[in-house]
């Protein structure tokens, strides 16, 4: 039941696109495409990711952190916020018209328990790539990775702070 | 209760062929007994120490009252010289329970001791000597640490200077596994506790977490991003025949594997975190009812009866057991990340930077490690 071969994952993304693209259904809500919980289904999720390019990572100096500012979820969610597409809009067209890779860096808030937190920051680059994967940028050119609760924008502990930590950041490759 | 007074006094029985041969002994502890013993001075160079060891872990292994001679029904005597211990347990009658020989260092044995004291009277394995990990800031990073499982012999594991999280160890507490931020992103690490050796095991593009050592440690189940999306893997430990357990679209976290290395049982988040289980060689996942709207970091039990896990309480989580057979959930303690010892009965957790040992039977709580910065996220070898 591996069906993660390319064809697949482009007959898939051909079925969904219109529905994406009119209401963003796949990432509005969490889990709005209706898989069966953690069954192996024939759901087809996100774009498998190319390899890693060596010396590069979200922590290291060849990196552009300031390029694009943060995007922001709710509070356990993944979606993207229709707030944030015209920011994500921008960096779907840089990817489009330069040769640069990126690497999207997700984060929780800390009220969260550590694994899930690292897998939901995970999930929340994740949604972000596919927004910019749909909306034109190629896929091999975005890396993810979870930071989860650490690295807070904002150590406070209050509401604000946790609004700023939930977020998803843009490392641009120099 | 009635069940596993049979079931212990036949345990006790095999264990001990000298009681089996004889009459059934006059004293065996179900598991809902809180049995008295006393500790007789150990003789030798150190014999106190050892004495104060034994002490402590039958105290602590929720079975025993350790009080004096005069009202105890068990009586631990011994005599502790150089490397050696030979350790006895009479019961009030005299009749001999446990005669043995140990060796290694005063803690080591006396360890030893008080595990077979409680592997023959209740056919459970102890948790004395038994090794935790963890996560702590003392460094002002996060690193990994070791530890005895009452907080002695603290050490430092990782010097990485980057973030080092989520440990996971052998069942033989030889190998440890974490995820290391040391290459920017999230790999898992395996460290040979005997050389010191390391290896970057699994470090697939995206996002590697959760790992979980399979019982017979040939396996680390973890939550890899390959794929787009986290998704449950099954890898070689190092890192080598990985194979993708579920195809979702959304977040798989934190795999525990069921005492057979047959199942996997892990966190789903689709609209709130559930708890779900899955054969280990692939299938699909089954939902495992909780009554609650929040689970993660599950730990199944040694014994494959219990699963502890997170639930969310307000604003805070809590540790809860769930029953596999029954389905019942208990809510024991506010904390994180909650780990089982090897006797199925005991829980490490982390609460407000410091560890707590639960005895998940009496609801007992003791603190065993604080002030090491912030220590979150125990792992308990078995």
């Amino acid at each position: 039941m591996k069906k993660t071969s390319q064809t697949l994952v482009h007959t898939t993304l051909a079925l969904i696109l219109p529905f994406a693209l009119s209401s963003c259904a796949l990432f509005k809500k969490k889990g709005a495409s209706g898989g069966a919980g953690g069954s192996d289904g024939d759901y087809v999720n996100g774009t498998p990711l190319a390899d890693r390019q060596e010396g590069v990572s979200f922590m290291s100096d060849n990196v552009d952190k300031k390029k694009f500012s943060p995007v922001h979820f709710a509070f356990d969610s993944y979606s993207v916020e229709s707030s944030d597409e015209g920011k994500l809009d921008e960096v779907a067209t840089f990817l489009q018209g330069n040769s640069n890779t990126i690497i999207i860096a997700g984060f929780t808030d800390e009220r969260g328990t550590p694994e899930y937190n690292r897998g939901l920051g995970e999930r929340r680059a994740g949604a972000v790539r596919e927004y910019l994967i749909h909306h034109g940028a190629s896929a091999d050119k975005i890396q993810t990775v979870s930071f989860g609760a650490e690295m807070p924008a904002d150590s406070g502990s209050n509401d604000s702070a946790w609004a700023r930590n939930r977020r998803a950041e843009f490392g641009v490759v120099k | 209760m009635k069940t596993l007074f049979i079931v212990v006094l036949t345990g006790a029985f095999w264990l001990h062929p000298l009681l089996a041969a004889e009459e059934a002994p006059t004293i065996t502890i179900s598991k809902s007994d809180v049995v008295a013993i006393a500790v007789s001075p150990i003789g030798g160079a150190n014999g106190a120490s050892v004495t104060k060891i034994v002490q402590n872990d039958l105290a602590v292994s929720g079975y025993f009252n350790v009080t004096s001679a005069g009202s105890a029904g068990l009586i631990v005597s011994g005599d502790s010289s150089g490397s050696g211990l030979q350790g006895k347990v009479v019961d009030h009658s005299g009749k001999v329970a446990l005669s043995s020989n140990y060796s290694g260092s005063a803690r080591a044995k006396a360890h030893e001791f008080a595990n077979d004291i409680i592997r023959t009277l209740t056919g459970n394995p102890g948790i004395a000597g038994t090794k935790i990990a963890f996560v702590s800031t003392k460094s002002g990073k996060k690193e990994i640490y070791t530890a005895d499982y009452d907080g002695s012999n603290v050490q430092q594991l990782t010097r990485d200077n980057s973030i080092s999280v989520g440990p996971s160890l052998s069942a033989d507490g030889r190998k440890l596994a974490y995820t290391g931020y040391k290459s920017g992103y999230a790999d898992i690490y395996v460290i040979d506790l005997g050389s010191g050796s390391r290896e970057r095991a699994i470090k697939f593009p995206g996002t590697n977490s959760g790992a979980a050592f399979s019982p017979d440690g040939a396996r680390i189940a973890c939550s890899v991003s390959r794929d787009g999306n986290p998704e449950l893997y099954v890898c070689g430990v190092g890192g080598g025949g990985a194979r993708r357990l579920t195809h979702s679209p959304g977040v798989e976290s934190a795999p525990t594997w069921s005492p057979d290395g047959g199942e996997i049982i892990y966190s789903y988040e689709e609209h709130g975190p559930q708890l779900y289980r899955i054969s280990a060689s692939g299938g699909s996942g089954r939902q495992i009812p909780t009554g609650h709207g929040y689970c993660t970091e599950p730990d199944w039990s040694p014994d494959g009866k219990k699963v502890a896990f997170n639930v969310r309480e307000g604003g805070s989580f809590a540790v809860a057991v769930l029953d596999l057979q029954g389905g019942q959930t208990r809510v024991l303690a506010n904390g994180e990340s909650p780990a089982w010892g090897a006797d199925s009965r005991h829980i490490i957790y982390a609460s407000g930077g410091a560890l707590y040992l639960l005895d998940a039977q009496s609801g007992r709580k003791v603190k065993v490690l604080d002030g090491l910065g912030k220590i979150t996220e125990p792992a308990w070898a078995r």
